[in-house]
This record gives C-alpha cells, sequence and structure tokens, in this order.
C-alpha cells in the first residue's frame, strides 16, 4: 500500500485533488462519461492503492471530490466546441454555447463557462461549510431516534417521488433497493431472503449492486443506442476564433445571472435526490425570463448565442457540487449519484460515518480529545476549496485542452469502462460470482432504464437501508415496543405527515 | 409488451405479482424470525417486518403506476434479444477467462494452474483472452461489424488493465486466479 507522506514536499491530498480534478475536466469533456462513472471506476482503484487506514479517507475523497468539480466544467467543453452535453447537465449550455462557438467566438464562449462554474462551485462550497454544521447541531439537538427514522423515511419518499418522470416507478425502485439491502442481513443467525445460498449469505456486496445499476447499466444502454443508430458519429469542431478575454463590462452583465442560479443551484443540491440537470434547466428558465425585460439592443436572444443563458447553466448545475454535500454530512443521506460515491468510500474505508455526529466537539472519551471524524470533515472541506482554487488557476486552461476527447467513439469506451469496472469489483470481491452479481445488477439496471424508472432511488435506498432498519428497531425498543412510535413525537408525526405529502403531490403533478 | 400506458399497466402487474410473492411465499418461507418477536420478556423487531414493509412498498409503486401510467416507455421484444447477445458475449468470454490459463497450464506444467496464478505470465493468460474477448465482442455487436481493430484494442485494454493492477500490488488477484 502506498504511504500517505508527501511527495516531492507536495502532501498526498493535494496531488490527489489535482489529479482527480484533471481526470474530471477530461471526463466531463468525453460524452458517454460522467463524473459519477469515473468516480465509480476510480474507487476500488484508489482503495487498492491506499488500502483501508484511516490516513486514506482524505486523499481517496479529495480525488473523487475533484473529480465531482471538475466533470460539470468539463461537460461544457464539447457542448460549446461540438453542440454535444459531455454531461447532461450541460445540455443547456449548448443552447447558447454552440451558436457562439459559429460565430468564432467560442474561446469566449469556454472563458464564460469557467467563470460562471468557478463561481457557482465556490458560492456552493461557502453555503455548505456555514450551513452543514448548523443543520448537524440541530438534529443532534432535536431529532432522537423515533426523529431520525422518520427524517430517513422522508428523504427516501422525497427521493422516490422527485427522481424521474413517475412516482410510482420512483417507489418500485426503492423498494428494490430496500429489498435487495436485506438480502442475509437482520439479527437472527440465519441470513433471511437467500433462499438457502451460501454464495447469498454474506449480502450482496455494495459496490457490486451500486456499480451494476448506476455504471453497467447505463453501459449496456448506450451501447444498445449505438447497436440501434446506424449513422456514423461524425462531429465536426467549430473554428475556436480568435481569444477574448472576458472585459469588467461582461463581467458586471453576467453578475447577476451567475448570482441568480448559483443560488438556485445551492438549494437544489442541498435537497436530496434532485440534481444537477433540473438546477441547470431551471437556472437557464429563470435567466431567460430576466433577459427578456433587460435585454441591450442588438444582444442576441437567448438560444441565439447569449453569454447569460451559459452563465445561468454553468453557475447552476455547478453550485450543485458543494451544496449536495449538506445531506451527506450533516444527515448522513446521500442526494445524487455522486454523493453516493462520497459514502461509499467513506462506508469502504471506514472510520468515518457521515452524519450528525460528526460535528460533535468532544472525541466522545473525555472534553479534551477532539473528534477525530471532526478533523475530517474540515479536511474535506479543505479539499473542496482546494479544488476551488485550481478551478480558478488552471481549470480554463485545462479546459480548452480537453476538447479532443469528444472525438473519443462511444462504443469503444463504454466496453473498456465495463472491464476496468468488472476487474475494479473482482480485485475487491476476488470471485467470479461477485462478477456474475455485477452483471445481473446491470441488466437491472438496463431494464429500469428501459421502463422509465430512475436507478438512483434504488441506489440510494440500497445504501440508506441498513441504517434505516437499525434506527428503527433501536427507536420501538426504546420507545417500550410502542407501536406507533413513529407517530408519538411530533417533529417525527411531521416527516411521517410530509413523506405522505410529497409522494401525493409529485403523483398530483403531470407526468414528464 | 405494447407501447405506452398500456407497457406501464403490464409493469404495474409484474411488480404487484412481484410484491405478492415477496410478503406471502419468499418472506414466510425465508425468514426465521417473525414480524415482532418477544425476547426475554420484550417484544422486538423479527427479521420478517422490514421486508414486508418494502414489499407492501413495492405494492403501493404498483398501484400507483398503474393509475397513472406514463407514455414513451416500452420494454420489447427487441431489448430482450439485446440482453440475450449481452450474456451471451459474458457467459463466452467469462467462461475462457476461466479455463484458458489451467487448461494452457496442463499442457505445460504438471503440477496444474494453482500454484502458477499468480506468478507471470500464467496469471495473465486467463484475463487477456478473456478481456480481450469481451471488448471486441461488445464492439462488434455495438457496431455490428466483427473487426480485428476491435480485438485489437480489447487485448490491449486487457493487457493496461492487467499490468496496472499486477505490477504495483502484490496482493491483488486478477480475474479469474482467486477462484481456480
Amino acid at each position: 500500500m502506498f504511504l500517505s507522506e508527501p511527495v516531492l514536499g507536495v502532501p498526498i491530498v493535494v496531488i490527489m485533488v489535482f489529479g482527480g480534478f484533471l481526470l474530471g475536466i477530461t471526463v466531463g469533456a468525453t460524452p458517454g462519461l460522467a463524473g459519477p462513472m469515473a468516480m465509480a471506476i476510480s474507487l476500488p482503484i484508489l482503495i487498492s492503492v491506499f488500502g483501508f487506514s484511516n490516513d486514506a479517507l482524505l486523499p481517496v475523497l479529495g480525488f473523487l471530490i475533484g473529480i465531482m468539480k471538475g466533470a460539470t466544467v468539463g461537460g461544457a467543453v464539447p457542448a460549446i466546441l461540438f453542440n454535444t452535453p459531455g454531461t447532461p447537465d450541460a445540455y443547456m449550455t449548448t443552447l447558447d454555447g454552440y451558436p457562439m462557438a459559429q460565430k468564432g467566438e467560442a474561446k469566449r464562449a469556454l472563458r464564460i463557462a469557467h467563470f460562471s462554474s468557478a463561481s457557482g462551485d465556490t458560492f456552493s462550497d461557502i453555503v455548505l461549510v456555514v450551513c452543514a454544521p448548523f443543520l448537524a447541531i440541530l438534529v443532534e439537538r432535536y431529532l432522537d431516534l423515533p426523529e431520525k427514522t422518520a427524517l430517513l423515511i422522508l428523504s427516501l419518499a422525497f427521493i422516490a417521488s422527485v427522481i424521474g418522470g413517475s412516482v410510482g416507478k420512483g417507489v418500485i425502485s426503492m423498494g428494490l433497493g430496500l429489498l435487495a439491502a436485506m438480502i442475509a442481513t437482520g439479527e437472527d443467525f440465519y441470513p433471511r431472503l437467500t433462499m438457502g445460498q451460501s454464495s447469498l449469505a454474506e449480502g450482496i456486496p455494495i459496490a457490486a449492486a451500486v456499480l451494476g445499476v448506476l455504471i453497467l447499466g447505463e453501459v449496456f444502454k448506450s451501447l444498445e443506442d449505438l447497436h440501434r443508430t446506424t449513422q456514423s458519429n461524425t462531429m465536426s469542431q467549430v473554428a475556436s476564433g480568435k481569444s477574448s478575454a472576458l472585459s469588467r463590462n461582461d463581467l458586471r452583465r453576467l453578475l447577476p445571472y451567475i448570482g441568480r442560479s448559483a443560488l438556485i443551484g445551492t438549494c437544489i443540491g442541498a435537497l436530496p435526490g434532485i440534481g444537477s440537470t433540473l438546477a441547470a434547466t431551471l437556472g437557464y428558465t429563470t435567466a431567460k425570463r430576466h433577459y427578456a425585460n433587460a435585454k441591450p439592443d442588438n444582444a442576441p436572444d437567448f438560444g441565439e448565442g447569449a453569454p447569460e443563458g451559459i452563465a445561468a447553466t454553468e453557475a447552476a448545475n455547478s453550485s450543485v457540487s458543494g451544496a449536495n454535500l449538506i445531506p451527506v454530512l450533516s444527515l448522513g443521506i446521500p442526494g445524487n449519484a455522486a454523493a453516493v460515491f462520497l459514502i461509499l468510500a467513506m462506508d469502504s474505508i471506514g472510520g468515518f460515518n457521515p452524519g450528525p455526529s460528526v460535528f460533535r466537539l468532544g472525541g466522545g472519551i473525555g472534553d479534551s480529545v477532539m473528534n477525530p471524524e471532526m478533523v475530517m470533515v474540515f479536511g474535506i472541506f479543505t479539499a473542496m476549496f482546494l479544488a476551488n482554487a485550481l478551478n480558478w488557476t488552471i481549470g480554463g486552461i485545462f479546459m480548452r485542452l480537453v476538447g479532443v476527447m469528444a472525438r473519443i467513439p462511444k462504443n469503444r469506451l463504454l466496453p473498456i469502462i465495463l472491464l476496468l469496472t468488472l476487474t475494479a469489483i473482482y480485485v475487491q470481491e476476488t470471485s467470479m460470482l461477485a462478477i456474475w452479481i455485477t452483471i445481473f445488477f446491470g441488466l437491472l439496471g438496463y431494464v429500469m432504464r428501459r421502463v422509465g424508472m430512475s436507478p438512483l432511488p434504488f441506489v440510494i435506498a440500497f445504501i440508506l437501508a441498513g441504517n434505516l432498519e437499525a434506527t428503527a428497531r433501536q427507536a420501538f425498543a426504546a420507545t417500550g415496543a410502542d407501536p406507533f412510535f413513529l407517530l408519538k413525537s411530533p417533529i417525527a408525526f411531521i416527516f411521517i405527515v410530509l413523506a405522505i405529502f410529497v409522494v401525493a403531490y409529485n403523483l398530483r403533478r403531470p407526468l414528464s | 409488451m405494447k407501447s405506452g400506458s398500456s407497457s406501464d399497466r403490464w409493469l404495474a402487474l409484474f411488480f404487484l405479482a412481484f410484491s405478492i410473492l415477496i410478503v406471502f411465499v419468499w418472506i414466510p418461507l425465508d425468514t426465521e424470525t417473525g414480524l415482532v418477536e418477544k425476547v426475554r420478556r420484550k417484544f422486538v423487531i423479527g427479521d420478517a417486518l422490514a421486508p414486508t414493509i418494502t414489499g407492501v412498498i413495492i405494492t403501493l409503486g404498483a398501484i400507483m403506476t398503474w393509475l397513472q401510467p406514463s407514455q414513451g416507455h416500452t420494454f420489447t421484444r427487441k431489448n430482450v434479444i439485446w440482453i440475450l447477445q449481452l450474456l451471451a458475449i459474458f457467459a463466452i468470454s467469462l467462461i475462457i477467462m476461466r479455463y484458458t490459463g489451467p487448461i494452457v497450464a496442463m499442457g505445460f506444467e504438471g503440477g496444474g494452474y494453482r500454484p502458477l496464478r499468480a506468478t507471470p505470465p500464467w496469471n495473465y493468460i486467463g484475463f487477456l483472452v478473456g478481456g480481450t474477448m469481451m471488448i471486441g465482442g461488445l464492439i462488434a455487436t455495438a457496431s455490428r461489424r466483427l473487426s480485428i481493430r476491435g480485438f485489437a484494442i480489447g487485448f490491449a485494454t486487457s493487457l493496461i488493465i492487467a499490468l496496472l493492477y499486477d505490477m504495483p500490488f502484490d496482493d491483488l488477484l486478477l480475474p479469474p486466479n482467486g477462484d481456480v
């Protein structure tokens, strides 16, 4: 195993954040690859490199955070140069980015995307650092076991209802995730729901289920799309045009749009289950409304190469990446696919249990001992600001270099990702059965996508199931076996009512 | 399945049947404790409660899908054929990956493959051949064209992945060496 010692005097965490950030921009600029996919492939390799010691956590998380932040910046590159979003949340960037590039202003469009993205990202990180500890302290102070159980139920209900177009399918997806996580778990000596199979007695490996549904499922679907598409994948890059730095006047014009979108993206990022794509869409549509009233004469409309359109989209989707750690760190609830892999890293390496307890001051032994988990959280905050600093300094330069990534044919790239994922699973589990389990979950993820069922509620439910059941058992025991323990406390009651309301409300909204 | 909302109705019926199977057959037959148990004169939650609630959640999801079917998502026979194609590629490549090393070792070494499974080049043989087949097969299926280039990419990728894991880490085993 590698030691977490400085390399040439540079702390290993800095190197890892740097490496992750560059990889993130590269995968973001590659259509068909996205940040979570790169995080999924990197995680087992990183664990192989750093092992399971406490020293491993920060370098591994630093790398993953770097990927998460880099990917949102990189997604704008092919959106502007090739009219193809590198990541789904960069779709709105194509609407104004590509027309700007066609007018010979590609470099200017990339600069706007970079500035907006870095601004949104920084704002979101500041909100995270300020809000996460307060939220965690509130949770610790006011929520006991029944309330925590109810909060987990509310989160799952929210995620199942808002992700995807159908509430029913979201609820089924969540149910399947809970069911898969319950195999071979429980308190009895007999491993439940294993159908007597000794191979299932250890339960379903978390990496096999998560990577199968999220990564293999997407690879199977994309390969089939390529198989059905007969036309060749031709991409023409528009001329980059001459360099055009942003003037003070440009910045003054763009800043209100960036500010509004950063706020929208941060609020959306803080809610579990709503991803950066919706943030980008909301940021863009809000900006479009404002632009209609404040548009200067002779300026292009939205959709015809308005810089404000790029700024609004990129600020919104990038500001999700900091705020999505608010529910992770203060509640232990992953809100999106990127957060799933951060929790998976924490869970795999151990020594850090995300949730309100990480912000306790004392170390549990005596008041003089600092809580090591809180030290780790501030290490994570530092890694995030480091990634921010890299984004401001070298992000723009590197962004302009990775345009070539969009030319890699997906039909060759996806099988490579698949083998890399299966190998990563094998070196962790050392069993061909784990590979077959991953393929099974990959096929499940593929079928879910084909029937319009989002796989994200499955994954988040799979991760939270153990915690939910354990908290419910403890709450039941602590309340003297009261079957109505979720309804006796006013806060728990409110959470349960909200959970029912959020499902019922979303059930009434028209299907997308 | 047919297009649009009727496809979702079939999906709802499938999951309704699945949830009934879970609650009334699978859980009673495959858990040792009930919904609630009495242990040392105290009631505790049994292992069957959480899966039963999960079954009810899936039932509710199926009912919601039935009542509010969405448009545009269909699961067709073409999708089933695609799954079978994928399974065929995985079955062939993983079987080749599993058995190539032991078969080659049988011809050259008397002691069999197991003592050699962590020794280059023996530990690479199965992974390289199986990985090449997997990537080459998938590229050929996705692009509807069998090409030597696809298998060459498969070989090069398998070799790079094998070296990536094997060179720096002595304690990691490449597929299928942990199973032989």
